[in-house]
């Protein structure tokens, strides 16, 4: 498992090196600023963003015969796939190490950037909430269809992580009574859904990948 | 146990394509290196794909080490050492990031031994494989597949693409690693001549059927190649003809025994075949 993680680390450390840089100036625009949405829009740049490139580069390893190679490896079939759903997770914490010191740096510079602190876990719940479903749709997509679509499929996970978001949230809206009860209630949902559906997608990818031959 | 490697009638349909495995039975003894010959599309990389279960075999059965390889025996791949055709690894790693991963992936993965190959085959080892040549992305997969000490290397076309010096030297490694009695080699590859050089036994495959195994030995001292006119091909016995295909002014007809045949038919010349020769004879000639 050690050689799959470090095999997936390398896999993205390129991207990631530009996209960090891309995020460390844009970070300390948004935390020089005082702007709400441009906060907002950073903390998801970097939920999302992190692990959008973990799995955009999932397609790299069939460029050449490593993603054939590998299942040569000393390692099970589930190994690699637990992998990818831990490198997944990993370059989520990335992301929320990056959105979480700049909307401390902006709260330390200017005071709470939102009305209420709860904002703050909402926005945070819906970045990571989008980043697990963008992941638990595309893995089986991406085995199932294979590496040459890898694109469109990244397209289709992260619109329908977004769709499915904005479902949670008006579906529990209309439910409950405006108030904190009903943020609360949505954050629940939003994380225990998202996580649920990370989770139950790993048995799936890894019996559509138990029959992928190479 | 007197192989390392065994294939009992494997079979392995693709529905959409008319190709398929069909009964495929070989064996490689320890301390050997057997050749695995055959046409592109023949089905030698589907052979090694289902050998590691890259390619899930639909019937038979594929002893490594005495024992059936499933997904969780990851000790077995633990001895096996495998080289493809081309780009092994991804082009936007350095020869030891690739170190670093098999470490973590290989128990016996030996770093100083993977360094030593670096050096011998002159691979700078911080320069990103996108910039290696042909040659050195071959170089550099042999390494990897040797540095965790493997009992058995698989070599998918290994050698293709290297030029003669370098494939000589590709071949005294090969005859190195099998110096030790329970190393054994399958060495698929086009370039017939190096077969010759360094296989003991070598098996031919034509469109997903294995046509004929045969020990070196015996094809540089048995198996000839009758150079015959239409009367004395007609002359022949069935039982003594292999393959064999008409020429413009001859027949040449595979034999397994050239001596015994010269003996027998008279008038005929025979010549010593090679693996090229055969090979053409099997898959382009006819049989009886």
């Amino acid at each position: 498992m050690k050689g799959l993680m470090k095999n997936n680390f390398y896999a993205v450390l390129a991207n990631a090196k530009v996209f960090s840089i891309f995020m460390i100036i844009l970070g300390i625009f948004v935390a020089a600023v005082i702007s709400q949405s441009l906060l907002i829009g950073y903390v998801m740049t970097g939920m999302v963003g992190f692990s959008l490139n973990a799995a955009a580069v999932a397609k790299n390893e069939y460029v050449s015969k490593w993603g054939k190679y590998k299942l040569t490896l000393p390692v099970r079939r589930a190994d690699i796939i637990k992998s990818m759903y831990l490198n997944h997770s990993f370059w989520l914490l990335i992301g929320a190490a990056f959105s979480g010191t700049v909307t401390g740096i902006s709260w330390f510079l200017h005071g709470c950037p939102f009305d209420i602190p709860m904002d703050i876990l909402t926005m945070f719940v819906l970045g990571i909430s989008i980043s697990l479903f963008m992941g638990a749709i595309f893995f089986p997509l991406f085995y199932l269809g294979g590496a040459e679509r890898n694109e469109v499929f990244l397209i289709i996970s992260l619109l329908c992580a977004i769709g499915i978001d904005l479902v949670i949230v008006t579906v529990v809206n209309d439910l409950t009574e405006p108030g904190i009860t009903s943020i609360l209630t949505g954050l629940v949902v939003l994380s225990a859904s998202s996580l649920l559906a990370f989770v139950l997608s790993y048995p799936l990818t890894l019996s559509i990948f138990k029959r992928k031959e190479y | 146990m007197e192989n390392i490697l065994e294939l009992h009638h494997v079979s392995k349909t693709f529905p959409k394509s008319d190709f398929k495995l069909d009964d495929v039975t070989f064996s490689l003894p320890y301390g050997t290196i057997s050749g695995f010959v055959g046409e592109n599309g023949a089905g030698k990389t589907t052979t090694i794909g289902c050998i590691m279960n890259t390619i899930i075999k639909d019937r038979g059965t594929i002893k490594l080490f005495g024992r059936e390889m499933g997904d969780e025996d990851t000790d077995m791949r633990e001895d096996i050492g495998i080289v493809y055709d081309g780009d092994n690894f991804p082009s936007y790693w350095t020869a030891l990031q690739l170190s670093q991963v098999m470490e973590g992936l290989y128990t016996r993965w030996d770093r100083s031994l993977f360094q030593k190959y670096l050096d011998d085959f002159c691979l700078p080892g911080r320069q990103k494989i996108k910039h290696y040549s042909k040659g050195m992305t071959m170089k550099l997969a042999l390494a990897a597949a040797l540095s965790h000490h493997p009992k058995l290397l698989i070599l998918d076309e290994a050698t293709s693409g290297l030029d003669p010096v370098m494939r000589d030297d590709m071949l005294d490694l090969f005859l190195g690693f099998v110096q030790e009695e329970d190393h054994s080699i399958l060495l698929s590859s086009h370039i017939t001549s190096d077969l010759e050089k360094v296989a003991d036994h070598i098996t031919f495959i034509h469109n997903g059927r294995i046509i004929m195994t045969v020990s070196k030995n015996d094809l540089v001292y048995r198996y000839a190649v009758l150079r015959c006119k239409e009367s004395q091909f007609r002359a022949l016995a069935p039982s003594d003809i292999l393959a064999y295909r008409k020429r413009d002014f001859q027949i040449d007809v595979l034999v397994p025994d050239g001596k015994e045949a010269v003996r027998k038919y008279k008038d005929v010349i025979a010549d010593h075949v090679s693996v090229d020769e055969i090979m053409l004879l099997l898959v382009k000639g006819e049989r009886i």
